[in-house]
């Protein structure tokens, strides 16, 4: 099956013919794009079943993954019959969806469960999940020759990225330190940065904002041309979720810190500074003249359905739900453009604050070095090329796949100004949050306290005083402050 | 003699047409939703003329969901049939073990018989997430874990205690006296439950069948917790249409009408059982 169209893919492979020429003579077989896609990769996979390494010495095994419902899964399935040709192996996945996806994860670790040997899970979870010994410390098969392939190429993830998802455990200690753990490994991530409407900012005679001063005026403008809708799209529900995007890439911008640690280890809350509280008076006043007037029940989906229907002239969020809004049955489609923002106009670049889609590996699998096996592969280099040019795998965490022309072609096709925003804005890329135990219940604080500012029920000073107030006293109890 | 008023009969009209729309505008704009694109859904301002469609029901029949970006695999007919057969599996086993206990308590003086009807109540006052954990645990060492038959014997939790308070009530409500009269005509106790008993209190067990089914069609948690993607009721898989590359307001709307459908035909069909049921209820005493 497939003989002709796997000889034409070797031809492309070995550089023989060009990719218009490859997809021309595999239209011409019947096969459809993305059938082909996968057939590209099938040859990329047989190149990597010759580097030495034994990819059949688990063959027979079964893993089994938990997995969101993502446009990141949905690669990792186009593509897993390459894996299981690989290396002989079986793989079973549950996808469940994401409003409830992270509590079955929690429910399946906590209780102990082997039902799962991998699932997907981003690196704030796993400051739960590591310390609890509920996931694998991946150095263990990342460093060891016998069981990582020599593509591997480890330190080709980008080193932001690949920190990120290391932590000592330690309370307060900076990720990807030395004594680190990498409780997961990156498949691919999301910057947070501006997607405008360049229909609307075209129309209207606007500028790209180049720093928070700026932006206050731009959403203010923009929201007084744009009839029924507003100027800026940012997250506002009482979650955790609304100061990790935007607001704490900004944030970070200028210097400014979730939380202090002492020469003694101790944490403090760091809310409350002078410049803090200027910039959180900036951001309060943005949502109160320019932002959704149901902002306090502000999410992802709530941010992006907005400027993807031409509600919003431009959202500070992540660049890849930009990404998604700009493509489909959107009323914008093909009207959204990106620009890295840095809202320090003293910053020489944006330093977005990241999520990391990741993948860890079960403390409670009972096929460990067989999960590996599928690990590398799906967070290797030959996978997340093949995500990213077939298959919606953006943010891809590898520097190769940056370089690669044919996806950065891709991309500057239909996404103007996606490359320039990623390079500008990616060596200043990190999670900005000191990592802790309690960093859900505070940064969750964070967000009800940014909420009672908005609606004009506390002043910014007092509030951020009494946030920290609580914050230090919840780190007191927890031994921590 | 009718004293009301023409104008009276008026105003009565127009309150219950506003209640009636009031209530019923929510489930008349879902539908209107289940036939429009994403896109007219969230044209600004919204607009009750549009092209009609029949892609969502379509996506959902077929198992393709269209993505603002790419096209997905969904399980919903796979989801709206485990509801459908864990609901009404669990009502039947329910059923079965609750009517003879609700007659037992009801009819039966023993010790501790008020502390076992109270036991198995108190099954509804804890949180499902404070026992779930643990009974993950013993569902993986019996084998239950991820089986239709495990599922159904943790809705009983749901269904049980419900379906013998409610059925024990309507059996207390029956005059002792009518099942002696029929016992002393030489019955056994067997047939005086079946022939007498039962029948008496069939609107009151239909209306806690209905109830209970009610109940265990709206679970989420516990599939969600015990058992693998394909064994998930309607309730998780509805949210697939939340994903992160877009909300699909049409199919969610679809969804529910699709959803809903079984429990708003069985109401419909039960309706004078359930009015008859929870009056005998009501009237107590």
């Amino acid at each position: 099956m497939y003989d002709k169209e796997n000889k034409l893919i070797d031809s492309f492979t070995a550089g023989k013919i060009s990719r218009r020429e490859l997809l021309r003579g595999l239209g011409a077989m019947g096969l459809s794009t993305s059938v082909a896609a996968v057939l590209v990769n099938a040859s990329a996979t047989r190149a990597l079943a010759q580097n030495g390494f034994n990819w059949k010495a688990h063959e027979g095994t079964t893993v089994r993954l938990l997995l969101n419902q993502h446009p990141y899964t949905d690669a990792l399935i186009a593509n897993l019959e390459n894996f299981k040709a690989l290396t002989g192996m079986n793989v079973e996945y549950d996808v469940f969806p994401e409003d409830v996806y992270f509590d079955k994860v929690t429910a399946t670790l906590s209780s102990g469960s082997s039902e799962y040997d991998a699932f997907m899970t981003g690196a704030y979870m796993t400051w739960t999940y590591g310390p609890a010994g509920w996931v694998e410390d991946l150095n263990e098969w990342i460093m060891d020759d016998t069981k990582t392939n020599p593509d591997y190429n480890w330190e080709d993830v980008l080193e932001g990225v690949r920190k990120s998802c290391a932590w000592s455990g330690v309370p307060g200690a900076a990720i990807g330190s030395d004594d680190a753990k990498q409780w997961c490994i990156p498949m691919a991530y999301e910057q947070n940065n501006l997607t405008y409407n360049k229909r609307i900012f075209d129309a209207n005679g606007l500028s790209v904002p180049t720093n928070i001063d700026e932006l206050l005026d731009t959403a203010a403008a923009a929201k007084a041309v744009m009839g029924g809708g507003y100027g800026i799209g940012v997250r506002g529900s009482r979650s955790w979720a609304t100061i990790h995007p935007g607001f704490l890439s900004g944030y970070a911008n200028f210097g400014q810190t979730d939380l202090t640690v002492g020469s003694d280890g101790m944490l403090s809350a760091a809310m409350n500074t002078a410049v803090s509280k200027e910039y959180h008076a900036k951001w309060v006043k943005m949502i109160q003249d320019s932002g959704a007037p149901d902002w306090s029940t502000h999410t992802w989906y709530q941010v992006g359905t907005d400027v993807g229907a031409g509600k919003s002239a431009m959202m500070f969020d992540a660049d890849i739900l930009g990404y998604f809004m700009n493509g489909g049955d959107n009323a914008e489609a093909g009207n959204l453009a990106f620009s890295g923002f840095a809202a320090n106009p003293e910053a020489s670049a944006a330093t977005p604050n990241i999520w990391i889609w990741s993948m860890s590996m079960s403390r409670f699998s009972q096929n460990k070095d067989a999960t590996w096996y599928f690990m590398q592969w799906v967070t290797g280099p030959e996978h997340d090329l093949f995500g990213a040019r077939e298959m919606d795998l953006v943010n891809p965490a590898r520097s190769s796949v940056w370089a690669d022309e044919m996806f950065r072609n891709k991309l500057s096709a239909s996404y103007p100004g996606y490359v320039e925003m990623h390079d500008a804005s990616a060596p200043g890329a990190s999670i900005k949050f000191t990592p802790q135990p309690l960093f859900f219940d505070l940064t969750t604080e964070w967000a009800e306290a940014m909420q009672k500012m908005v609606a004009n029920e506390i002043p910014v000073d007092e509030g951020l005083d009494m946030l920290a107030e609580s914050v230090n006293r919840q780190l007191a109890e927890a031994g921590l402050h | 003699m009718n004293t009301i008023s023409p104008f009276e009969t008026v105003l009565r009209g127009i309150a219950i047409t506003l209640v009636i729309l009031f209530f019923m505008f929510p489930i008349f704009w879902i539908v209107l939703m289940s036939f429009q694109t994403n896109a007219t859904i969230l044209q600004v301002p919204p607009s009750i003329f549009f092209e009609p469609t029949l892609q969502n029901y379509r996506g959902l029949i077929t198992g393709q969901l269209v993505t603002d970006t790419s096209s997905l695999e969904i399980r919903f007919m796979s989801n709206l049939f485990n509801s459908l057969f864990l609901s009404t599996a669990s009502v039947a086993v329910g059923l079965m073990l609750g009517v003879p206990a609700a007659y037992a308590f009801a009819r039966l003086k023993f010790r501790g018989s008020e502390d076992i009807a109270f036991t198995l109540l108190s099954f509804r006052f804890a949180p499902p997430l404070l026992v779930l954990l643990p009974l993950t645990i013993y569902f993986q060492q019996l084998g239950l874990a991820n089986t239709y038959g495990g599922l159904i014997w943790v809705y009983q939790l749901i269904v049980l205690p419900l379906i013998l308070w409610i059925v024990r009530g309507y059996f207390e409500d029956i005059p002792a006296d009518i099942e002696y009269a029929y016992r002393i005509a030489g019955h056994r106790w067997w047939t005086t439950f079946r022939k007498i008993a039962l029948p008496l209190a069939g609107p009151g067990i239909a209306a806690a069948a209905l109830l209970a089914f009610i109940f265990a069609w709206n679970n989420f948690v516990f599939a969600l917790v015990l058992a693998s993607a394909d064994k998930q009721p309607v309730t998780v898989g509805a949210l697939a249409f939340i994903t992160a590359s877009g909300v699909q307001y049409g199919q969610i709307a679809a969804g529910i009408i699709l959803s809903i459908a079984p429990t708003f035909a069985l109401a419909l069909y039960a309706q004078r059982y359930l009015v008859e049921g929870l009056s005998l209820g009501a009237v107590k005493g």
